[in-house]
């Protein structure tokens, strides 16, 4: 069961990372903007733009292995892992979801004090559309704020 | 002949933090948040080994890697596809890090959080650059937060 603090998270705005590994366990990344945690406490949908979705899907599709970092700006942070379950074209709810993961982040690292030079292109500037929807169950959870207890087990 | 660009120097400064992905030996993969990529050479770049985390776990089961960087000044990204050669914990690399780390916590307010333990040395097997995943800066609109 995802944790209260962990699905606060999840709802952002955060910085959202994905990683996969392909079945020569060579590792792929990719940038995910937009999560949602759904009610189930169990499974979580990010979205992934289209144009580095062939890789993320095809080790999936392989394995099923998958990795979500989500980090604040304030560096707390956190990384689910699971199991790949499905995926579908992005519609216009996740779209809207996405605009305002966007738009949240961009406040929050105005007010923590990123210049707009640096804040406008890091939180705004990924294109995010056509995006493609991936779920996946979560396993296992830990903590990766920068520390000495980062990467302690926490679900 | 090396095959990191002289342009891609600038994302190796650590003034927005790179990710990496990692695998452990029975296949489950890792994405981690690092302070920064170091240039060491055309054909090298060192990972800060700060804790005894899963991804210093993993190289050392499974040697390969991949970093993705990103330039404050252009805001060009880059994946490189690495894998794990050896550790040093001290010499010029290992020094030059360690002061950038020290500069790099100070900055962020984590100072005395973060500690060089290692510098981790990777050879550079293929660099990307992301092409075709920005949005024009001038097409970019400030927009108001909204729930």
């Amino acid at each position: 069961m995802i944790p209260d603090k962990v699905v606060q998270v999840l709802q952002g705005p955060a910085f959202v990372q994905v990683g996969t590994r392909n079945a020569q366990l060579r590792p792929a990344h990719a940038v995910a903007v937009g999560v949602i945690a759904h009610a189930d406490r169990e499974t979580v949908t990010f979205i992934v733009p289209e144009g580095r979705s062939a890789r993320i899907l095809s080790d999936l599709q392989d394995n099923g292995r998958v990795a979500l970092g989500i980090a604040l700006v304030s560096h707390e942070a956190y990384q689910l892992k699971g199991t790949y379950l499905s995926s579908r074209p992005a519609g216009d709810e996740d779209i809207a979801l996405q605009e305002a993961y966007r738009a949240n982040l961009y406040a929050a690292a105005r007010q923590a004090g990123f210049p707009d030079e640096i804040a406008r292109p890091l939180t705004l500037g990924f294109v995010y559309r056509p995006g493609v929807a991936i779920i996946f169950r979560v396993e296992e959870i830990f903590l990766q704020t920068p520390g000495p207890g980062a990467g302690n087990k926490m679900a | 002949m090396g095959i990191l660009p002289d342009e891609i120097k600038p994302a190796m400064q650590g003034v927005i933090p790179s990710h990496v992905v990692t695998c452990s030996g029975d296949g489950t993969p890792n994405a981690s948040a690092i302070s920064q990529v170091y240039y060491v050479d055309p054909d090298h770049v060192a990972l800060s080994h700060q804790f005894f985390n899963k991804t210093v776990r993993n190289v050392r089961e499974n040697p390969r890697a991949t970093a993705w960087l990103i330039s404050p000044a252009t805001f060009d990204a880059w994946n490189l596809e690495l894998e794990y050669d050896h550790s040093e914990t001290s010499g010029p690399i290992f020094d030059t890090m360690d002061m950038q780390i020290e500069a790099i916590a100070s900055m962020v307010g984590m100072k005395g959080i973060f500690k060089l333990r290692a510098a981790d040395i990777y050879r550079v097997v293929t660099v990307t650059k992301n092409v075709g995943e920005r949005i024009p800066l001038p097409d970019i609109a400030a927009p108001a937060a909204r729930r």
